[in-house]
């Protein structure tokens, strides 16, 4: 796969999200889609009527009942009769949505593209009936009959990789430690804590081995970015060029088997997430990325337990297989650290409304590229250049996205 | 008259601006924080069919497991798929001793909501003998979860009781 003429290229704009919480009783998606579309609009300095199409970011039916929910997300900013495509890949939702603006930009299709995004999983069903919807996104004949969940699945993952490299569950901790901590200053985050190792070890097991602080969050939240060519964005931003300028320099995606137990084995197997490596490697290929701890200021990385955080640093290509346990020990992934991962919080801080993180991860990368973050989570640039990574099922889908900052 | 004739009502409140940070200038939603919850309740039945892989369910019935073979390249799918996914070619029916080894395994002390199963449970990844890929069900009577080992020997059991889904005819257990 040769990627692209050069001819056109995709900016980012702006950006927006409307707080992640555990419950957000102030209002429903449509609510929390409107204020993360009203901030992103600002923050780009563009007006909606300019704005040529829309992507709907949300992935389940179930948590809202509510089939078709774009069209309501899209006639509510006003963007009839304007085309709008829904795309829809589990956890990796967002993600597929950036890299599904970038594919309609670069084809010419439109200019111009606002991608919108949220979920509502927080307390609208308990979480035993979230977990329900959520494993419908397993196989339902041959997974779910025999109680197979994400967690159950997840949890088979960790085992294999402690099986085989040694990780320890302390050193998946960390990263639940850190993400936490990351999102103490992050103001739209679901959880900010200052935890310990211990009080994660301590915290209840949820599925062996993971304990109730491991699992991400089930948020309310909705979250929005705004992407253009040059020459829309010179016309209709009152920002451009006024503002860093961030550019979308590489995109990937793969896929794997959505059962765990049909992928190849022993090897990758249901050790590591082969669609991941694929993914990476098409984004750090139209990128330039030739080492991705060196070539990149910050990754937000889809921590949907925190085991998977440490697994996907492997299969990012951060660090050798087996090695991202004692590398976290390190503080590698640390603020100060060589390569600060998820600074937003992640997916375990921030929080996780499936359809919105996405794109929150590319919100956060926006900011950090800008400096806009907050002083105590901004990062130092040098290769100006910030990844995402989000990915569905267990690593059905994966999606790795770059932005990069023009000076 | 009034909310009393709303039979779902749950509750009116009043929210509270979730980013009053980001509002120094007044909340912008003033005039929108009356909120109302009521209760919606959707149940669905489905006639649902198991495709072209029913066999295998039928057969476990039989205490018969059945995975299947591609003709082409040999792969035998422990999961069994009617069209070899490697070479596009229509497997065939292959039964399988039922014997493998554990190769990981997960302890879950919580159950997603239309599950029936007793807490703790292990959800468990086998290697069967015969088959290229691995199979995911429950391991029942391991006894003490201390001796659950990846690598140890397991077999298909199969129940004699009632179940509600033919996947559930059979379950892992140590061999």
């Amino acid at each position: 796969m040769e990627v692209m003429d050069r001819k056109r290229r995709v900016f980012v704009l702006g950006g927006g999200v409307s707080k992640f919480a555990a419950e957000r009783a102030d209002g429903n998606m449509r609510d929390w889609i409107n204020e993360a579309v009203l901030e992103a609009l600002a923050d780009a300095g563009v007006r909606i009527e300019d704005i040529e199409h829309s992507t709907t970011s949300y992935f389940s039916d179930h948590f809202d009942k509510q089939l078709k929910a774009g069209a309501i997300f899209h006639d509510n900013i006003g963007m009839c009769p304007k085309p709008n495509v829904r795309v829809e890949g589990g956890g990796a939702t967002g993600g597929l949505a950036i890299r599904n603006a970038y594919a309609y930009i670069m084809s010419g299709l439109c200019d111009s593209m606002i991608v919108f995004g949220a979920e509502n999983m927080g307390r609208h069903v308990p979480s035993d009936v979230a977990q329900q919807f959520i494993a419908l996104a397993s196989d339902t004949d041959w997974e779910v009959q025999v109680a197979g969940f994400y967690i159950a699945y997840y949890a088979m993952m960790m085992v294999a990789h402690m099986e085989r490299y040694g990780t320890k569950e302390e050193q998946f901790a960390l990263v639940s430690v850190k993400n936490h901590r990351n999102a103490m200053y992050n103001p739209k985050a679901h959880y900010p804590m200052d935890i310990t190792v211990e009080d994660v070890m301590k915290s209840r097991m949820i599925t062996y081995p993971y304990k109730l602080l491991d699992n991400c969050l089930l948020s309310d939240g909705a979250a929005c970015l705004i992407f253009a060519t040059e020459e829309w964005a010179k016309k209709h931003s009152a920002y451009w060029e006024k503002k860093p300028t961030i550019e979308v320099t590489g995109t990937g995606c793969g896929t794997d088997f959505m059962r765990m137990a049909d992928r190849p084995f022993p090897y990758p197997g249901i050790t590591h997430f082969r669609g991941k490596r694929t993914a990476a490697e098409q984004a750090y290929r139209m990128a330039g990325v030739k080492n991705p701890r060196e070539d990149f200021d910050c990754f937000e990385v889809h921590d949907a337990y925190s085991g998977v955080e440490l697994v996907s640093y492997e299969d990012l290509g951060f660090c050798k297989e087996g090695e991202s346990g004692p590398l976290a020990e390190r503080g590698v992934f640390d603020l100060g650290g060589e390569l600060p991962t998820n600074t937003s919080g992640g997916l375990i801080g921030f929080g996780h409304p499936v359809g919105a993180t996405g794109l929150a991860q590319g919100v956060e990368v926006l900011r950090q590229l800008r400096q806009e973050a907050h002083p105590k989570r901004q990062v130092e640039l040098n290769a100006k250049r910030g990844g995402m990574d989000s990915h569905g099922g267990t690593g059905t889908f994966c999606v790795v996205n770059i932005f990069e900052r023009r000076d | 008259m009034g909310l009393e004739l709303v039979e779902n009502l749950l509750e009116v409140f009043t929210a509270e601006d979730p980013m009053a940070f980001d509002h120094p200038q007044g909340d912008p939603w003033s005039d929108f924080r009356e909120i109302m919850r009521v209760e919606w309740k959707v149940e669905f039945k489905y006639r649902h069919v198991l495709g072209k892989y029913s066999k295998f369910f039928i057969e476990l019935a039989n205490h018969r497991f059945l995975a299947t073979e591609c003709g082409n390249c040999g792969k035998v799918w422990a999961i069994p798929r009617p069209l070899c996914p490697d070479c596009l070619h229509v497997t065939t029916w292959k039964e399988l001793p039922g014997t493998g080894t554990l190769e990981s395994f997960s302890v879950s002390y919580f159950v997603p909501a239309f599950m029936k199963v007793e807490t703790p449970y292990v959800l468990a990844m086998v290697k069967l003998d015969g088959a290229d890929t691995l199979f995911t069900h429950q391991l029942r009577n391991y006894g003490d979860l201390e001796k659950i080992k990846v690598g140890m020997p397991v077999k298909v059991a199969y129940t004699v009781e009632k179940v509600s889904h033919p996947m559930l005819l059979m379950w892992f257990e140590p061999a």
